[in-house]
């Protein structure tokens, strides 16, 4: 017989628990296609970035930005996208962008540059870039898309 | 103060103010008490999302909110063993008298040097800005400080080694 039987959690085996996947609405996507829409989107940004226009190729890397469990390898593919394209950009012209963005987007790289920050010296990722960037979005977006990126549960 | 530290310290500064939120919240498990829901993790609903700040790999905040308190993690510059041993008496001490400093925790989580626990008590009773004005001096002393000691220690030894060296140069 178990030994640590005060140490089971009986309150998981409850019929009203909350599940993790409970907390958010799941992605309709099927994984296949999250990554290889983010396989498309990568490339679609590298020749944005070829033709200068870095607005519209972070408006198409955070539409639809993949979230949620088992899609990691599509997360890692749009968070390095995310990132090649913060390093290229001037750091006199990232306010113009920033405020150019919708809310939505806002918000979604709001969540990247957290994500990024978790992790420093992954890829190509500088914490001084991230936090030019992070300042400029706050400054234009305010503390509300700190808080929505903190409440939303989908976790890019 | 140097070119990378401001935005790092503004983004602390930006981020906490939006932790900073906090509301009277009782336990969900336990009837008739009043945790802060951060360090006992029972509701995963009132947790969200932890938040780091990192200006290089040795230099990161960790901010974790909840409904009713915030957990922030500072994991302090050390270059070399000197500053390793300095941080670990520096922040031992402080952590030893944590009650004299009202929201600062008594262990560090780990992979952290020091660790701060605002509860919504505190937000009652201390005004928001001074508490974040508090842990962005506090940021900025510390590495301040540590520095300060390194070179006096550094001093001191060159002093001590020079006079115990005298005696035998006669």
């Amino acid at each position: 017989m178990e030994v640590n039987f005060r140490k089971i959690d009986i309150d998981q085996y409850d019929e009203d628990v909350l599940l993790e996947s409970e907390l958010y609405e799941p992605d309709p996507r099927d994984p296949a296609q999250v990554i290889s829409d983010a396989k498309q989107k990568a490339a679609t940004v590298r020749t944005s970035l070829a033709q200068g226009d870095i607005a519209g190729a972070l408006s198409i890397v955070l539409e639809d930005a993949p979230y949620g469990p088992n899609v990691e390898e599509a997360k890692n593919l749009t968070l390095q996208t995310l990132v090649s394209i913060l390093n290229s950009t001037k750091a006199t012209e990232i306010s113009g962008i920033v405020k150019s963005l919708s809310p939505d987007t806002q918000d979604t790289l709001m969540k990247y540059l957290y994500k990024g920050m978790a992790m420093p010296g992954w890829g190509d990722v500088s914490g001084s870039v991230l936090l030019g960037w992070h300042e400029k979005l706050t400054e234009a977006a305010g503390t509300g898309c700190i808080v929505r990126a903190m409440t939303d549960r989908r976790l890019v | 103060m140097s070119n990378t530290l401001r935005p790092y310290l503004a983004a602390v500064r930006s981020t906490l103010t939006a932790a900073l939120t906090l509301e009277d919240f009782a336990s969900q498990v336990v009837e008739r008490h009043n945790k802060p829901e951060v360090e006992v993790a029972q509701s995963k609903e009132v947790l969200l999302n932890p938040l780091t700040i990192s200006r290089n790999e040795n230099e990161r905040v960790l901010i974790e909110p909840s409904v009713n308190s915030i957990r922030l993690s500072i994991r302090i510059k050390q270059a070399d063993e000197i500053e390793q041993q300095l941080c670990h008496k520096f922040t031992r001490f402080m952590m030893q008298r944590a009650e004299s400093f009202v929201v600062l925790r008594r262990k560090p989580v780990k992979g952290y040097d020091i660790s701060f626990l605002i509860t919504n008590n505190h937000t009652d009773s201390m005004l928001k800005h001074k508490i974040v004005d508090f842990i962005i001096q506090f940021m900025e002393e510390v590495d301040k400080e540590i520095s300060e000691m390194k070179l006096s220690l550094n001093a001191r030894a060159r002093v001590v080694a020079e006079s115990y060296l005298a005696a035998f140069n006669s």
